[in-house]
């Protein structure tokens, strides 16, 4: 039994855990633990090989192991305590970790702070209901990029993929670089499901098709994968009979979206996002729970690791700061909410606009030249140009520092994109 | 009656012989609940008992995808065998786990009587008033009746007050239900797997990996059993082959029954964010009873799940384990209405089962004309597995009468001692045995919060997991709700490590669903 009473305990050592304990430390607490159920620090990041991690924090393209090192580097320089093959398995709203390991058995942690770091989860067949048998052969993609690119197993032949998020056509690519054969990419949506530039380098590049609006109807084998019926599907979604055909493959990869892990928010009872899938925050990453902060993807799947480096770094700062004020009551805080052709913002709530925050959000549809707003009333509090959004590339905008912070009492601030035309006068252009 | 697990006990590995004998008294074709149980009841006689099993794995065929209730006897036709022993069965089961280490408990079944419950062919010549009266007085009523008449203890009506207060959350525009105390959950493979290893603890032997072929019967009696490994000499018989039955008593001239597969698929719903919507398993009464969703309803799990269903789908391959889109919407359309607001999104697996009903649509138990020391244990569709204790003790009758000792042999024990389950134990006993072995601080499983130490006790059980999902019907790894994303790397290790087998052999589910084709960089050599 080993008992600790740190300062902050950080749960989860992806990108988000790494950059949020290295910030707590900073920001001057003594004690800081790092807790990872791993046997290695990173999170996903070691098994994702392919390059474009770190453009906007680095200024450089690195690869996800790459890119975990620069952090596994600094925390070496650190006092901050690293508890590996740790799995954290309770919380409660009282902050108390209960952990197990098999170097130091049961773990209880009483930390005066906790940051949430845990990362997300892919969607399975069931999450989506794919109708057939249920063979070896069906896994998603972030589970065949483990196998290849850790392992060193092959999962298949011949691949079918269904969705086109990133992780998708990054392992379509993959499978073919290592002699698979990749027969196509099918997606539900009429838009590919990641960022263009992974549709041209992973698939346009190695000439895999990406059929738009179809879905797998059937998953055929009653041992393994023998292969997958498809179809178009119509505007409302459903499969159109007369298209459907049989495409053998002995491997179904899907592809079709991550979902926050917030199980152990969850049991600490704090309030989740029912659209993000993860905490309400506020622009300090604080949750509903006093003392808990989270960041990275147990708050929103954010595309790029550099917003989830960014998030994780408010958090540590936020909960170094919450901490070295005693654990301060909850301050009255100004909701957020998402205006035109905004899906949702994060984050939810904001305490102060002394400070710079950044407001992340996805569009509900692809728009062409608009102006991506945020503001309080009247008064805007950022405005970016952009030539075109997509739901799949989230969207970041930097609200600068208010200069006189005895502006007008702002109860509610909007985020909103608007034609570019439609655009009115306010804060400069980020 | 809630199980209580023994902590710390050492945890055995045995190495039991799985050879196939060259002769047994008994051998009991299939590893089902019903084979399982009767070998189990036998072994109270005869220790010379032997299971055939074609699979890998006991509890690979229907006993491992079902609804997984201990149903009361209410569903069944007055007079019918399985309505007979289903309320025997159903009386028997606390005895019959005792000692097993198998989940179940007896929540009992609300039936409810809401407005969809009168098909709109009927209603249409209704009052309001009438309507109300049919479904909140008569009908209720007649199924009061027939549990009367049927021996079913404990059924009563439960008013809207009430009911809502024991199930908040079922359709507020109920009139009535009808509460059967008896009902219960049942983890269903892990009762047939807990059945066969106290049947091998009592001197059985489960021989896995063996499909019989054939029944030789000499002079009348049966003489032994034909098998693709090999020939065993048997004086009894007893088929419990499931959906293959048929085909079985055909082997000694019996073509009595034919049966017709009919198949169920099933949705399980994530614990964590339905688990408690309801405590009772839910149905709704139905007239006339939609042929496709036969006996359906919202049914809470032993670990904390909810499952709808099951749908009724004629097909005609026995093998027919596919859920189809049909199916599917089929469920989210008639489920949801018992229990509005059920999140149907937090579907986390879908399953289906075969049933193997006769034309007749009952059990067959029994012997067979002209193969004296055949019995059949056949037509086995719901309500078998309620029924199982009972169909178990009326096979090992009719095995008396033939011959089999009926004399209760010395030092049996129906006590199966299952190895510590990590996500039950207090933090003091988990400690402790992290200290013995620091497996059981590798925590594989996340969702389940399964440990490196219970794999590996799977691994070497009595009944051997040799698959993947072997090892998941024994631990629950990989069955929460990232469904083996975090888990299946790391089982996989451990199960070529424990099996000193590659990890590319390692498979699914036997031959021919192995996880992997080669190691990476193969298929590139293939290519030049
Ligand atoms: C397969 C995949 C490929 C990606 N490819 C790209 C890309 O090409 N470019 C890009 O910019 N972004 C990419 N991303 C996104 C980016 O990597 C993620 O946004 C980022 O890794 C998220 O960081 P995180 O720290 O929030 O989560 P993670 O990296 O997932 O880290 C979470 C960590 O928490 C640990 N943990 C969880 N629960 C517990 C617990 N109970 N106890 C102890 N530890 C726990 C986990 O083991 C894990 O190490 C990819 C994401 C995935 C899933
Ligand atoms: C969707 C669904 C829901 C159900 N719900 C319930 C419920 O809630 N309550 C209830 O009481 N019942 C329920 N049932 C019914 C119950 O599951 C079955 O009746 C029961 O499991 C049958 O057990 P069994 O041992 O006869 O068959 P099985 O479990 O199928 O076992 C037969 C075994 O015999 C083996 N075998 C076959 N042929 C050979 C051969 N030639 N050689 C060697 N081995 C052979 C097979 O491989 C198989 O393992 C349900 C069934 C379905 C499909």
């Amino acid at each position: 039994m080993r008992r600790l009473k740190p300062d902050c305990a950080v749960i989860g050592s992806g990108p988000a855990g790494l950059a949020a304990a290295l910030a707590a430390w900073d920001a001057g607490l003594k004690k800081v633990v790092l807790i990872e159920r791993d046997l290695e620090l990173g999170g996903i990041l070691p098994q994702c090989i392919h390059d474009g991690f770190g453009s906007i924090v680095f200024k450089e393209t690195l690869t996800g192991p790459e890119y975990a090192q620069r952090f596994i580097d600094r925390l070496a320089g650190t006092g901050v305590e690293v508890l590996l093959d740790t799995m954290v398995l309770d919380l409660g709203a009282d902050r108390k970790i209960s952990a197990v390991s098999a170097a130091h058995g049961v773990v209880e942690i009483e930390p005066k702070s906790v940051v949430l770091a845990m990362g997300c989860r892919e969607r399975t067949r069931h999450n989506v209901l794919i109708p057939g048998f249920r063979p070896a052969g069906v896994i998603t993609a972030g589970l065949a990029q483990r196998w290849i690119n850790i392992e060193g197993l092959m999962p298949g032949r011949r691949v079918v993929v269904l969705g086109s998020g990133d992780i998708g056509m990054i392992m379509a690519r993959r499978f073919c670089l290592e002699g698979a054969e990749v027969e196509g990419v099918y997606e539900l949506m009429d838009h590919p499901g990641g960022l263009t530039r992974n549709r041209v380098q992973c698939l346009d590049n190695f000439d895999i098709p990406l059929h738009l609006s179809h879905t797998v109807t059937f998953i055929h084998g009653r041992k393994r994968v023998m292969g997958v019926s498809v179809a178009a599907v119509d505007e409302a979604m459903k499969p159109v009979a007369q298209t459907e055909r049989f495409i053998p493959c002995d491997t179904l990869m899907l592809s079709v979206g991550l979902i926050p892990e917030n199980e152990l928010s969850r049991k600490a009872g704090v309030e989740l996002d029912e659209i993000t899938g993860g905490p309400v925050v506020d622009d300090t990453m604080h949750t509903s729970v006093p003392g808990i902060f989270a960041c990275g993807n147990v708050v929103n799947v954010y595309d790029l690791v550099d917003y989830v480096t960014q998030t994780a770094e408010t958090a540590g700062r936020g909960a170094a700061a919450w901490v070295q004020a005693g654990g301060p009551e909850p301050q009255p805080r100004i909701r957020v909410l998402p205006g035109r052709n905004v899906s949702y913002v994060v984050p939810q709530y904001v305490t102060s606009l002394e400070r710079e925050v950044n407001f992340y959000f996805r569009v509900e549809h692809p728009e062409k030249a608009v102006i991506a707003r945020v503001s309080a009333g009247e008064e805007v509090l950022a405005r970016k140009k952009a030539k075109m959004v997509r739901p799949p590339e989230m969207v970041r905008a930097r609200a600068k520092p208010r200069e006189f912070a005895a502006g007008a009492e702002v109860s509610e601030i909007i985020v909103d994109v608007v034609g570019a035309d439609t655009a009115i006068e306010g804060a400069g252009d980020e | 009656m809630a199980v209580k697990w023994d902590i710390g006990q050492p945890c055995t590995w045995y190495d039991v012989q799985t050879e196939l004998p060259a002769a047994a008294e008994v051998v009991v074709i299939g590893g089902g609940v019903i084979g399982s149980a009767i070998a189990r009841e036998l072994t109270k006689y005869t220790p010379d008992v032997v299971i055939l099993e074609k699979e890998n794995d006991v509890a690979d065929g229907t006993s491992k995808a079902n609804n997984a209730m201990v149903h009361s006897g209410m569903g069944e036709e007055f007079g019918t065998l399985k309505q007979r022993l289903n309320v025997k069965g159903n009386a028997m089961y606390d005895d019959f786990v005792r000692g097993l280490n198998v989940e179940f408990w007896r929540n009992g079944m609300l039936v409810l009587f809401a407005p969809r419950s009168l098909g709109a062919e009927i209603t249409a010549n209704m009052t309001p008033e009438q309507v109300h009266e049919a479904l909140a007085v008569n009908i209720p009523g007649l199924l009061l009746q027939d549990g009367v008449k049927k021996g079913i203890p404990g059924q009563r009506l439960v008013e809207r007050e009430e009911l809502f207060q024991l199930e908040p959350y079922v359709n507020p525009d109920t009139f009535v239900a009808v509460l059967d105390p008896t009902y219960g959950i049942v983890n269903p493979y892990k009762l047939t797997i807990a059945l066969a290893e106290n049947a091998v603890m009592n001197g059985a032997r489960v021989v896995l990996n063996t499909l019989v072929t054939d029944v030789l019967v000499e002079k009348g009696s049966v003489s032994a059993v034909v098998t693709n490994r090999g020939t065993v000499k048997a004086r009894y018989v007893v088929n419990a082959a499931g959906l293959f039955a048929d085909e079985v008593a055909r082997m000694v001239g019996d073509d009595s029954f034919k049966i017709h597969p009919r198949k169920g698929a099933t949705l399980l719903f994530d614990k964590d964010l339905v688990g408690g919507l309801v405590r009772h398993s839910i149905a709704m009464a139905r007239i006339p009873p939609d042929p496709h969703t036969k006996g359906g309803g919202a049914f809470p799990t032993v670990d904390g799940n909810i499952q709808f269903g099951a749908t009724a789908t004629e097909v005609d391959d026995k093998y027919d384990t596919s859920i189809t889109a049909e199916e599917i919407e089929r469920m989210l359309d008639r489920y949801p209405y018992m229990v509005p607001g059920f999140p149907t999104s937090a579907v986390i697996s879908a399953f289906t089962g075969v049933r193997a009903p006769t034309g007749e649509e009952d059990f067959v138990i029994g012997p067979v004309e002209g193969a004296a020391g055949f019995v059949n244990a056949a037509g086995m569709q719901s309500p078998a597995l309620a029924s199982s204790p009972a169909i178990a003790e009326m096979v090992v009758e009719i095995l008396h009468e033939m011959g089999v000792s009926s004399e209760r042999r010395e030092g049996w024990s129906g006590e199966r001692p299952v190895c510590p389950i990590f996500s039950r134990m207090s933090s003091k006993d988990r400690e402790s045995l992290i200290k013995g072995d620091e497996r059981w601080g590798h925590v594989v499983c996340r969702c389940e919060t399964v440990t490196e130490a219970e794999v590996a006790n799977a691994i070497h059980g009595i009944i051997p997991a040799t698959t993947m999902d072997a090892i998941k019907r024994r631990t629950r790894v990989g069955m929460g709700r990232c469904q083996g994303g975090f888990c299946g790397p790391r089982v996989a290790a451990i199960l070529a490590r424990e099996l000193s087998i590659p990890v590319t052999a390692v498979t699914k589910d036997g031959e021919g669903s192995e996880l992997f084709c080669c190691d990476t960089k193969v298929l590139l050599t293939e290519m030049v």
